[in-house]
């Protein structure tokens, strides 16, 4: 279980620094479920743009700053999608404007490591190649971008809540990181219907096969981020694989926008709604994990009950 | 002491482990990676004899042979990467009887010399019957597949443990930069009995130094037929007082009883007796003070009559089991279905052949797919390469190991003629099959097919959609058996059916002849500029089904609910 000083803490100095308001009474906002900065705090950001890099710094920005999940000497780990040997064209991959973005603001923030990590699918140097993610964040400060595959930078962790499983092997790094942030592609996927910032983070894990043949997929994902929970989710949606996903190719469409939140059921779920797939509009619960997940208390795909902040830049 | 011997013999090891260390993806043009398996000369005559054909990438094995009449087995003493081993382990392997001037005479040595002859009479003999038996005695071949085969994968395997290691005991603070260093190991196929021939050959220099070399090599029998008075020659001054220095240092034992006289077929031009005689009287030139003093070995017409009988019967015996490619009167051999040959093999019965067995091509493999097979193409076919799919799948951007072939066994192609070389198709288990035979959803041969060569169909009476293989999209690559989530064996395998093997010409025209296309998905992607559509079926040419980019009516795409 990944514990980061978010949400308890963030309570907790919230409850210092407005001792005062709590006093005065205006304190309503700050024990919602699922909000956590007071009531101007949006659950979700969505911010539209052409430039990859300036929508994925105003989103974070708007959800109030890099700073409030990194702080100065976190060890922060960032699991885009580069599991395909092809380029951001193809969409298969997240756009590398947006991972670099990330991670230089993470760096701005004073993080003293930043390991972009995937268990990539093809050839995993081709990946790096080809997703042109190293290439982003060659001058990013303390970020490496690396694939994972050695037994040895795997360990085993226990799964409390798992149904599926009680126990799995996920990558070190990532159990002993500060801070969690999952960038995933937004995109279909011929398995899981979509594959977003839950399905994405079986790019952190050692075996992969066994859910699909021994598990029952969804359940599994759920299973599985009921520990590799991020601390924060921005999905690439400046261009979604609306079909043929997760590989590609399949029909490409740009749609311009990242979606940003701390809740990664309310992420998955608002970029469901967003894209169109397979020709199509879906609700959040059309997808099992994202209701499974919601079911399970790990999130909220109601997104039409949570303040959403639109912004354009 | 450093001898102008240890030199040579140290760059020429170096450069040739340095050129196995480049065989390997990415491929650097112009780099000939596989030179000292040129330079061989068993390998170059017999490749001319048993294909009938010369090639210019043959000519250095000849040029050493021409080399043998100036400088006699130069080769053997400074270039050959198996004498250079054998040297080394000479150090501490050594042999148990002591090396003197009395045991060590050309004389008191005679007795397995000539059977390198015979090896190379039997080895030829197979060759003018159109067998290539190269590989049993090619030292270049021997070196090669041993270095590549097993030392390589020893030294990845150690290096990986001790990265392991690193990452225990380091401080944090120094192994951080390590964490990710990632060391892909190897693993091949037989790698026990290619190491335990090449044991049992170097073990003989237990019994003489450069048993091998000596009694056994039919490359250094070759060279010797060429060297038997060569124009550089051993010169023994009057100032010699016979003390013997010379003969027990003789590695090869080609100093006669009397230590003028040097037998050249052996003579490694070491210049070790030039550098140990007391009296300096021994020097190599090229003056002629008398004519080259010549001793045979013990050998008869009947024995190399025999050899070369028994090469040849041994040739008729191969080309007569029921594994031949081209058996007589038959249309087709026994094909195992499972013996995938690497994109661009010459048609069967040329590429055994041509192949050398040196294990290039598996060295530089870039995913570890081919391996030196045993016996499944038959006791011709041993160590040979055959691609294992559901260890590793062909890399679509790679054609490395038709590069790296050092006889053009496997087709030097360019990488967009490679993915047209199709090596088979996939078929589905469909017993096997998470889909076809439980109904569950599953779809990863679909995800890793680099062509889009399968396709989800729906099929009364499950739920899911279901995998068939689109035959004319499929190149065999073998990605789909070697993700296929099913334990043991794939539910999705490659079997050659469909492969083409061309002697020549145009594998893109003969798959269009054929009707295949190969589009791989960066090529479809080529078409697709950010920001615009995939227009349906452009992708995918030819398909009889294509999946779709929209669904149609209440139909729910994959991985879907109802509302």
């Amino acid at each position: 279980m990944i514990e980061k000083p978010d949400r308890r803490e963030f309570l907790k100095s919230g409850l210092v620094a407005t001792a005062a308001a709590v006093a005065a009474g205006t304190v309503g906002g700050i024990f919602s479920p699922g909000k956590s900065f007071g009531a101007e705090m949006p659950d979700l950001v969505v911010s539209h743009g052409l430039d990859p890099a300036a929508i994925t710094r105003a989103a974070v920005d708007a959800l109030g700053g890099i700073k409030r999940f990194v702080k100065p000497g976190n060890k922060v780990v960032i699991k885009p999608n580069m599991s395909f040997a092809s380029g951001p064209e193809r969409a298969s991959n997240t756009h590398p404007a947006v991972v670099s973005e990330v991670a230089r603001m993470c760096a701005e923030a004073g993080a003293s490591r930043i390991a972009v990590l995937d268990h990539v699918l093809n050839e995993p140097r081709a990946c790096l190649k080809l997703s042109k993610i190293p290439e982003a964040c060659l001058n990013v400060p303390n970020t490496t971008v690396s694939t994972v595959e050695a037994k040895r930078l795997y360990r085993e962790v226990q799964v409390p809540q798992g149904r599926q499983f009680k126990t799995m092997e996920a990558v070190s790094d990532v159990l002993d990181a500060d801070v969690l942030i999952a960038i995933p592609k937004g995109k279909s996927h011929s398995s899981s219907g979509v594959s977003l910032s839950m399905k994405g983070m079986m790019g952190l894990i050692k075996d992969r096969i066994s859910f699909h043949s021994r598990y029952s997929l969804h359940e599994a994902i759920v299973d599985m981020v009921t520990v590799l929970k991020p601390h924060l989710v921005v999905i690439d949606g400046t261009h979604i694989l609306s079909s043929g996903g997760p590989g590609g190719p399949g029909t490409v469409i740009p749609l311009n926008l990242v979606v940003a939140s701390t809740d990664m059921v309310a992420a998955d779920a608002q970029m469901v709604a967003l894209g169109t797939w397979y020709g199509k509009k879906f609700v959040p619960d059309q997808v099992r994990h994202i209701r499974i997940a919601a079911e399970r208390g790990l999130g909220r795909m109601d997104i039409d009950k949570l303040k959403v902040q639109n912004i354009k830049s | 002491m450093i001898t102008f011997q240890k030199v040579t013999q140290t760059v020429t090891l170096f450069l040739f482990l340095a050129l196995l260390l480049f065989a390997a993806y990415p491929h650097y043009d112009g780099l000939a990676v596989d030179f000292f398996l040129r330079l061989d000369p068993l390998i170059s005559l017999g490749t001319i004899l048993a294909t009938r054909s010369f090639a210019t990438y043959l000519l250095p094995g000849l040029i050493v042979l021409a080399a043998a009449v100036l400088a006699g087995r130069f080769f053997c003493g400074h270039i050959c990467p198996m004498g250079t081993t054998l040297d080394f382990l000479q150090i501490p392997l050594g042999p148990r009887r002591k090396p003197s001037a009395k045991n060590n005479t050309y004389e008191a040595t005679e007795r397995f010399r000539s059977w390198k002859y015979l090896a190379l009479g039997f080895v030829l003999a197979a060759s003018l019957a159109g067998v290539s038996i190269l590989f049993v005695g090619s030292p270049l071949s021997l070196a090669t597949r041993f270095y590549g085969l097993v030392v390589h994968p020893l030294l990845l395997l150690l290096g990986d443990s001790g990265l392991d290691l690193a990452a225990s005991w380091l401080p944090t603070w120094l192994s951080a930069d390590l964490t990710y260093v990632q060391i892909a190991g190897r693993a091949f196929a037989t790698n026990v009995f290619v190491a335990m021939l090449f044991v049992a050959v170097t073990a003989l220099v237990r019994s003489q130094p450069r048993f091998w070399c000596r009694n056994l090599c039919p490359a250094g029998a070759l060279i010797g037929l060429f060297s038997r008075s060569p124009m550089l020659r051993r010169n023994v001054n009057d100032s010699c007082s016979q003390c013997g220095q010379c003969i027990r240092k003789c590695p090869t034992a080609a100093i006669s009883e009397n230590p003028a006289k040097t037998v050249y077929s052996e003579c490694i031009v070491c210049l070790e007796c030039v550098r140990i005689c007391p009296e300096s009287a021994v020097s190599f030139s090229t003056s002629r003070n008398e004519p080259a003093f010549s001793l045979t070995p013990d050998l008869t017409r009947r024995g190399i009559v025999l050899a070369m009988g028994s090469g040849l019967l041994s040739a008729g015996l191969l080309r007569t089991g029921i594994n031949q490619p081209t058996p007589r009167g038959k249309e087709r051999g026994l094909v195992d279905p499972e013996l995938i040959r690497p994109p661009g093999a010459l048609p069967e019965a040329d590429f055994l052949t041509r192949c050398v067995r040196c294990g290039e091509c598996m060295k530089a493999c870039a995913t570890n797919t081919l391996q030196p097979v045993w016996l499944k193409a038959g006791l011709e076919g041993i160590f040979s390469p055959v691609m294992v799919p559901r260890l590793a799948a062909c890399a679509v951007n790679c054609n490395v190991c038709g590069q790296v072939c050092p006889t053009g066994a496997i087709r030097d192609v360019s990488i967009i003629e490679k993915k047209h070389a199709k090596v088979g198709t996939a078929w589905i288990a469909r017993q096997n099959c998470l889909v076809w035979e439980q109904d569950r959803k599953c779809l990863v041969c679909d995800e890793v097919c680099p062509y889009n060569a399968i396709s989800f169909q729906p099929v009364p009476g499950l739920r899911n959609a279901a995998p068939v293989v689109i035959e004319n999209q499929c190149s065999g690559c073998g990605w789909c058996e070697n993700k296929c989530p099913v334990q043991g064996a794939s539910a999705i395998r490659v079997n050659v059916i469909g492969e083409i093997r061309l002697a020549s010409g145009s594998y893109i025209e003969k798959a269009r002849e054929y009707g295949l296309s190969f589009k791989t998905k960066e090529a479809a992607l080529d078409r697709l500029a950010p920001g615009t559509f995939d227009a349906p079926g452009t992708s995918i040419e030819q398909a009889p089904y294509s999946e779709p980019s929209g669904v149609q009516g209440e139909e729910l795409p994959p991985g879907f609910m109802p509302k």
